[in-house]
C-alpha cells in the first residue's frame, strides 16, 4: 500500500496528463498556425483566395498554384536555375567558411590562454548585442572601399565573423574538449593544426552542426538591400518578390513558392535537431 | 634544467604564434564588418552626415541629440513605448518559456515532435519568407502577425468578435482592450520563445539525476523539487536566456525606435546622422537598464544559490 502511494506521487494523474496535452496543444497551435495557414492558402483555388474576409481553411484544395509556378517562372529575365544556384552556392559556401573560421577562433579562445583572450571574448559577447541593421550604412562604406559591391562576396564576407558562432563554439569546447586529450595529442607528436583538425573538430561536431543550422537559416532567406544590383547574382527570395508583385491573383502562387522555400531550412533542422540540443546545453555553463 | 624550461617556453611561444594565426581570419572580419562600422556609426551620431556625394561628415557635437529631444516629440514617446514593452515582455517571455520547457522536458509520447513544433518559429522566423507568411506587415506595426492571422481565423476579425463577447460579459472597456492586445501579442510572444525554450530544456537535461534522487529520498514534492533543485541549477542558463531575450527585444524589427530611425533615412538620406544619434541614445538607455536588471539578477539570485 505504501509503495503504491509513493508510486502514485511520482507519476502524473490522468488530469495531469490531460493538462499537459491541453497546454501543449493550445500554445503549440500558436506556433504552427501561420505555417498551416500558408500551406492552406497555397492550396486554395482562385475563387477562394478572392473571398473577403479570407477564410483560414481551404474547402476545395487544388494544386493549380503549384502547377502555375513553372509558367510564372518561365517569364523571369534570368533562368530559375541561376537563382537556385546562387542560393545554394552562397548558403553552402558561407556556412562552411563560417564554421571553419568560427571554430578556429573559438578553439584558440578556449584552449590557449594568451594576453587579450578574455578581452576578445568580452568583445564577442558585446557584439552579440548588435543586429545587422544598426551598422548597415557604415558597413556599406566598407563594402565600397573593398570594392565588393555587386559580387558574391557581399553576401559571404560580412557573415563570416558573426559572433554567435564563436560564442556557442567556445562554450561547447570549454565543456567538452578536455585539455588532457589535447596534451595526449601533442605527446603523440601532432602539430597544432593536426590537433585542431583530428582531435578537436570531431568532438565538437554537435556545435558545428548547430552553427550550420543557424547560418543556413540566415543565408537562405537573405535579400541584401542596396548591395546587389545584377539580377544574375540575386537569390531565390527575389523570385518570391517577383511572383507576389503580380497582385492578389498571384498570392496563391506566392504562397506555394513560400512553402517550397521553407523546405530546405526545415530539412536542415530535422537533420541537426539532436546536436542543437546538445550545444545549447553547454551554452549556459559559466566561463 | 634551464635548457628544459627554455624549450618549454619555446613550445609555448610557438603555440601562441599558431594561436594568433588561427584567430586572425575571424578577427580581421570582426574588425572590418563590426568594429570599424561601430566606431564610424558613433562618429555619425555626432556629425552632420552628407551621403549625396560619397560620404562626408562635419562634426557638430551634440546637435543631433538636441534636435531629437528638443524638436521631435515622437522620439521620446517611442523610447518610452520601447522601454515599457521591454519590461512587460521580458518577464512574460522568460516565464512562458520556462513553463514550456518544464512541460517539454517531461516524458510523454511525441515529445520530440512537440519540441520541434515549438522550435519551428526559430527556423522560419527570419527574412523574406517570414514577411510573406505574416502578411507583409513586419516593421509597420507591433502585432501584425496576430492581426493578419486573426482576420483569417474564423472568417472575420476574430479579435473584434472576441472583444464583443467580452463586452457582453459585462467587463469594463479597459479590461476588454487590454485582453485584446494580449491576444494579438500572444503570437509575437510565442514566436519569440523558441531559442529560450531550447536553452531551458537543454539546461534541464544537464542537471544530474542524482540531484532528483536525493530530493525524492528527502521526500520533496514535485513542486518543491522544481523550486529547490531545477530552478537554482538553472541559474546560469537563466542568465543566458535573460541576456538573449533582452538583445532580441531591443533589436526587434517591430521596435518603434528602430522604425523611427529607419524613417529618418527613408525620408531624407541626409538625416543619417540623426538616425545614428537616435539609435545610440536608445542603446545607451536600454543598455543601462539591462545592466541594472542583470546586476540585480546576479546579486539577488546567483549569489544566494552559489
Amino acid at each position: 500500500m505504501k509503495t503504491r502511494a509513493q508510486y502514485k506521487r511520482y507519476t502524473r494523474s490522468k488530469a495531469g496528463n490531460f493538462f499537459y496535452f491541453f497546454f501543449l496543444t493550445l500554445f503549440g497551435l500558436f506556433s504552427v498556425l501561420p505555417i498551416i495557414y500558408t500551406i492552406c492558402t497555397s492550396l486554395k483555388p482562385l475563387e477562394e483566395i478572392m473571398i473577403f474576409p479570407p477564410r483560414f481553411f481551404v474547402t476545395r484544395p487544388t494544386f493549380e498554384n503549384y502547377a502555375a509556378l513553372p509558367k510564372l517562372l518561365a517569364t523571369l529575365r534570368v533562368p530559375l536555375s541561376r537563382y537556385v544556384f546562387n542560393s545554394i552556392f552562397v548558403s553552402v559556401a558561407t556556412t562552411i567558411l563560417h564554421i571553419l573560421i568560427a571554430s578556429m577562433a573559438a578553439f584558440v579562445l578556449s584552449k590557449l590562454k594568451f594576453k587579450g583572450c578574455t578581452a576578445i571574448f568580452v568583445l564577442v559577447q558585446f557584439a552579440l548585442l548588435y543586429n545587422a541593421y544598426t551598422l548597415a550604412i557604415p558597413q556599406y562604406v566598407i563594402f565600397s572601399k573593398l570594392q565588393i559591391i555587386d559580387t558574391y562576396l557581399v553576401y559571404i564576407l560580412p557573415y563570416l565573423p558573426s559572433t554567435l558562432g564563436v560564442f556557442l563554439m567556445k562554450q561547447f569546447i570549454d565543456s567538452s574538449v578536455p585539455d588532457a586529450l589535447l596534451e595526449a595529442g601533442r605527446i603523440d607528436g601532432a602539430g597544432f593544426f593536426r590537433i585542431y583538425r583530428q582531435v578537436a573538430l570531431p568532438i565538437i561536431r554537435p556545435a558545428w552542426l548547430t552553427l550550420a543550422l543557424f547560418a543556413f537559416r540566415d543565408l537562405w532567406s537573405m535579400q541584401p538591400q542596396g548591395t546587389i544590383f545584377s539580377e544574375e547574382l540575386k537569390m531565390l527570395p527575389t523570385v518570391l518578390s517577383t511572383i507576389s508583385a503580380g497582385g492578389i491573383a498571384r498570392s496563391g502562387s506566392a504562397m506555394a513558392a513560400t512553402v517550397i522555400l521553407l523546405i530546405p531550412p526545415v530539412t536542415v533542422y530535422m537533420v541537426t535537431q539532436g546536436s542543437v540540443m546538445e550545444t545549447m546545453g553547454s551554452a549556459g555553463i559559466k566561463e | 634544467m634551464s635548457l628544459k624550461t627554455k624549450k618549454a617556453r619555446g613550445i609555448e611561444r610557438l603555440k601562441i604564434r599558431y594561436g594568433r594565426m588561427f584567430i586572425l581570419p575571424w578577427f580581421i572580419g570582426l574588425l572590418l564588418f563590426f568594429l570599424i562600422p561601430l566606431v564610424s556609426s558613433i562618429a555619425y551620431a555626432f556629425s552632420k552626415v552628407d551621403l549625396s556625394n560619397g560620404i562626408s561628415m562635419k562634426f557638430i557635437g551634440l546637435e543631433n541629440f538636441k534636435t531629437l529631444l528638443g524638436t521631435n516629440p515622437d522620439y521620446e514617446r517611442n523610447i518610452r513605448a520601447a522601454v515599457s514593452s521591454f519590461f512587460t515582455s521580458l518577464p512574460i517571455i522568460l516565464s512562458l518559456s520556462l513553463i514550456f520547457a518544464v512541460v517539454l522536458n517531461q516524458k510523454f509520447r511525441g515529445r520530440l515532435l512537440a519540441r520541434a513544433i515549438f522550435f519551428l518559429p526559430v527556423i522560419i522566423a527570419t527574412g523574406v519568407v517570414m514577411q510573406y507568411i505574416m502578411g507583409n506587415k513586419i516593421g509597420s506595426s507591433g502585432s501584425a502577425s496576430g492581426a493578419a492571422l486573426s482576420t483569417a481565423l474564423g472568417g472575420g476579425d476574430s479579435a473584434m468578435r472576441f472583444s464583443a463577447v467580452l463586452t457582453k460579459l459585462g467587463l469594463p472597456d479597459r479590461v476588454t482592450l487590454l485582453l485584446n492586445d494580449y491576444i494579438a501579442d500572444v503570437f509575437n510572444l510565442i514566436w519569440s520563445c523558441g531559442i529560450q525554450i531550447l536553452l531551458f530544456v537543454a539546461g534541464m537535461q544537464s542537471i544530474p539525476d542524482q540531484m532528483y534522487e536525493v530530493s525524492k529520498i528527502e521526500g520533496a514534492t514535485t513542486w518543491e523539487e522544481f523550486w529547490y533543485v531545477t530552478f537554482p541549477m538553472l541559474g546560469n542558463v537563466i542568465l543566458l536566456v535573460l541576456i538573449y531575450t533582452m538583445v532580441d527585444q531591443i533589436t526587434a524589427y517591430d521596435n518603434p525606435v528602430m522604425n523611427q530611425a529607419y524613417d529618418f533615412v527613408g525620408k531624407n538620406i541626409d538625416m543619417y546622422g540623426d538616425s545614428a544619434a537616435a539609435l545610440w541614445l536608445y542603446f545607451v538607455i536600454v543598455g543601462v537598464l539591462s545592466g541594472i536588471v542583470l546586476f540585480a539578477y546576479q546579486r539577488v539570485f546567483l549569489r544566494r544559490w552559489n
